[in-house]
């Protein structure tokens, strides 16, 4: 274990070592299987069984783990092998991560570099390298205020979509903060336990949009004697039909307007909201300028959720409760009222002190109200979380190792 | 409420079961001397299905119509053919979807939420061009609309609210068709160990094996060949073995891919190991303990089977789809329908 993971353990074993520590106890716990990934042995220990919090706490401690998972599905038997666990229904788990999100500011926090020729860049990392199309690449993500920020809205739209389309009830709902880049958001209803993987891909792909056919929600171009009518859904309407709309009047209504066309910058709003119909609003518009606006309708009205998570009837998610090993933040459940002011940098900080480490290079960080950094191959003491969070991302290394 | 009529016309619901058992009949009772109509349209019911894969919708006696019903669907279970099942199956759900399509709304409600226990509402909602009569609960709308491949049936492409699906009458009808179909093959796949067959029954489930052989073929349990068939393999396959061929780096899931389906083609272990060669990371031992691992000769002793297309389409495994991709659901079956083709001139030269 090279110096950084060995002091990392040891503060995760501390932290569940506390007396008061308590852990997130999962609906019906005993029927889910739980998993360990480990920092030396970098295997994941599986297919684990737990009747209450203390018995997994005390596995926690004793084992120290960089990551602690749970099974969004319920078993007969959760420790026998995955053909024999008798599969008994799953919650219905959304992921929303940074890595899937487009934010500007990735290009000035996250790199990657091509394992194969050493090319490097900026960004999201490429499917391919650019250079020599190598498709094994390692990547550096930041964990940056923005793109938790844009995370934190996606979860808000899923959560809107969850309500108004699919009925969920909030009572049936837990939001959680992963400790890293993003949320999870997992419905525990019961009429939607049983969902097959396929059904399951259908919901993912509601919630992103995708796969959408606009004369299907009703946007066409009819001919009636003659005259070119353009028809469509009207605000108000359930579904995607009332957020194309609304999200289209979005557009409209905002003030950069560029890239729209003359007729539509001088639209004005007043005969939508007499009733007059929307799509016949603004006078010379065609159906193909429509459907580009309603494309951008679709893109900010959908939830970016990573559907691969929301599919897998037998995912492992991180358990709540427990540290991130790319982070030391907690991963921690959210109330949906206490989300918009959820502040990760304050509110899931595990350590207290402060700590001595070597920084190589880093962006700023900050913790609570005190922002420190950039950093530049400088020693520094500073608050204990910071030093995990850059101990983690192997951005830093630890100095004056006690021995263990 | 349902009348005698609706259950000559749906004589798979449970009320038409419950009717049976009122009338205290079993399949002993059945005999050729008294109910020679019923026997004769239980295997009208079938040899219509087999030949035509249609039902007939009209109704002679309603009682004949609901007694045969449970008769095919016996005999059927105890000629055991999987094919004739499906089949069956699927003519049986179109003849309802002709019969419910025509239905009052009222009479449709009462199918889906009381034979079904479908959650449905009468919504009555107009929405552009569109009168909706239904709203259909998410769940049920779902395990039945996967199975239709039209882009109208996806949820991205309904009106959803508040866990309910609207649709018109006619699609509730087709949805219901799919339930019916569902329905029909738990009846015909269950156990017949302790039914006793009455011997007047055994000409009648003769001649409907033969009706199976006549207009389905005899059942060919065709054979892998022997040795891998290229020509025979899906685009996603080909894609991988000419990346790791010229060098390119193969993620973990085109890997497993890969390594699935050369061991479930009947592919020799060093022919395997042999493919992962030109990879810039290869190393033959690793290689051979995953090759073997995945063939269940290691670990769990599990022998994975090749991951569906969806899946691979989720993690960009999918390549360049053709006719055929369009046809199946799983890269093996691509396979088995190909390798048939390919090999069929060898064959016949036997």
């Amino acid at each position: 274990m090279n110096p950084s993971d060995e002091i990392v353990k040891r503060k995760f074993q501390e932290y569940y070592a506390s007396p008061t520590r308590k852990l997130h106890k999962p609906p019906k716990m005993e029927q889910r299987e739980y998993g360990f990934l480990m920092f030396k042995e970098k295997f994941m220990v599986r297919h684990r069984g737990f009747k209450t919090a203390e018995s997994l706490l005390t596995a926690a401690r004793d084992l120290a783990p960089k990551h602690v998972y749970y099974s969004t599905a319920y078993y007969q038997q959760p420790t026998a092998s995955m053909e024999e666990k008798g599969w008994l229904g799953a919650d219905l788990v959304f992921d929303i991560d940074a890595d899937h999100l487009e934010t500007p500011c990735k290009t000035e926090h996250d790199t990657w570099k091509c394992k194969a020729c050493n090319s490097t860049g900026k960004g999201t990392t490429p499917k391919l390298c650019p250079k020599c199309k190598n498709d094994r690449l390692d990547s550096e993500t930041w964990l940056c205020e923005k793109c938790l920020n844009q995370a934190k809205e996606e979860t808000f739209k899923l959560l809107g979509i969850l309500y108004a389309d699919f009925g969920v009830n909030p009572d049936h709902i837990g939001i959680f903060f992963s400790g890293h880049r993003g949320y999870h958001v997992h419905v525990y209803s019961e009429g939607l336990r049983f969902l097959g993987d396929e059904e399951r891909r259908e919901i993912a792909d509601y919630v992103l949009g995708q796969q959408l056919d606009f004369q299907l929600q009703g946007l066409a171009e009819t001919k009636t004697r003659g005259v070119t009518v353009i028809e469509g859904p009207q605000l108000g309407e359930p579904g995607w039909r009332g957020r194309i709309v609304a999200g289209v009047y979005d557009l409209l209504q905002e003030n950069e307007k560029s890239g729209l066309t003359d007729s539509l910058k001088a639209w004005d709003n007043k005969r939508v909201l007499e009733g007059g119909s929307f799509w016949s609003s603004a006078k010379g518009v065609g159906l193909s300028t429509w459907k580009d606006l309603a494309v951008k309708a679709v893109e900010k009205g959908s939830a970016r959720i990573d559907s691969v998570v929301t599919t897998d009837i037998h995912r492992l998610i991180r358990l709540p409760g427990t540290l991130n090993g790319n982070t030391g933040l907690l991963a921690m459940q959210v109330s949906e009222r206490g989300l918009e002011d959820f502040d990760p940098f304050t509110d899931s900080i595990a350590f207290e002190g402060k700590m001595r480490i070597h920084v190589k290079e880093a962006p700023s960080l900050r913790i609570k109200d005190s922002v420190m950094g950039p950093f530049n191959n400088e020693t520094v003491e500073i608050a204990e979380a910071a030093a995990l969070i850059l101990l983690c991302k192997h951005r830093a290394e630890p100095i004056g190792l006690m021995k263990s | 409420m349902l009348t005698r009529a609706d259950l000559a016309k749906y004589p798979f619901l449970n009320e038409a079961t419950d009717y049976v058992k009122d009338l205290g009949l079993s399949i002993e009772d059945i005999r050729p001397e008294e109910y020679g109509p019923v026997l004769d349209r239980a295997e009208k019911r079938l040899e219509e299905a087999l030949s035509k894969g249609r039902i007939t919708t009209n109704i002679a006696d309603e009682n004949t119509e609901i007694l045969s019903f449970p008769v095919s669907n016996l005999i059927l279970s105890l000629t055991g053919e999987d094919r004739a099942k499906r089949r069956y199956a699927l003519a049986e759900a179109k003849r309802a979807y002709e019969l419910l399509k025509q239905e009052s709304p009222d009479k449709l409600e009462l199918i889906a939420s009381s034979a079904f226990q479908w959650k449905l509402r009468r919504a009555n909602i107009q929405l552009g061009r569109r009168l909706y009569d239904f709203s259909i609960g998410l769940t049920d709308y779902l395990r039945n609309a996967i199975h239709l491949k039209e882009p109208r049936w996806k949820l991205s492409n309904r009106v959803l609210d508040h866990g309910f699906v609207l649709a018109t009458r006619d699609e509730t009808a087709r949805l219901l068709e799919e339930e019916v179909r569902s329905k029909i093959i738990d009846r015909t796949s269950r156990s017949t160990a302790s039914v006793n067959i009455p011997t007047f029954l055994g000409p009648t489930i003769e001649h409907v094996r033969n009706l199976t052989v006549k207009y389905l073929g005899t059942p060919v349990h065709y054979e892998l060949p022997r040795v891998p068939v290229p020509e025979a393999m899906p685009p996603c396959v080909r894609n991988l073995i000419s990346l790791l061929d010229s060098g390119k780096n193969v993620q973990h899931m085109g890997r497993f891919t890969l390594a699935s389906f050369l061991v479930n083609i009947g592919a020799e272990q060093e022919e395997i190991v042999r493919v992962f060669k030109p990879a810039s990371d290869f190393s033959e031992r690793m290689t051979r303990y995953q090759v073997e691992h995945i063939a269940g000769q290691r670990g769990g002793r599990t022998k994975y089977t090749c991951p569906m297309c969806t899946t691979l389409k989720t993690h960009g495994v999918c390549y360049k789809p053709d006719e055929v991709c369009a046809t199946i659901r799983n890269p093996l079956s691509y396979y088995k329908s190909q390798a048939r083709t390919f090999t069929r001139g060898k064959k016949a030269a036997n």
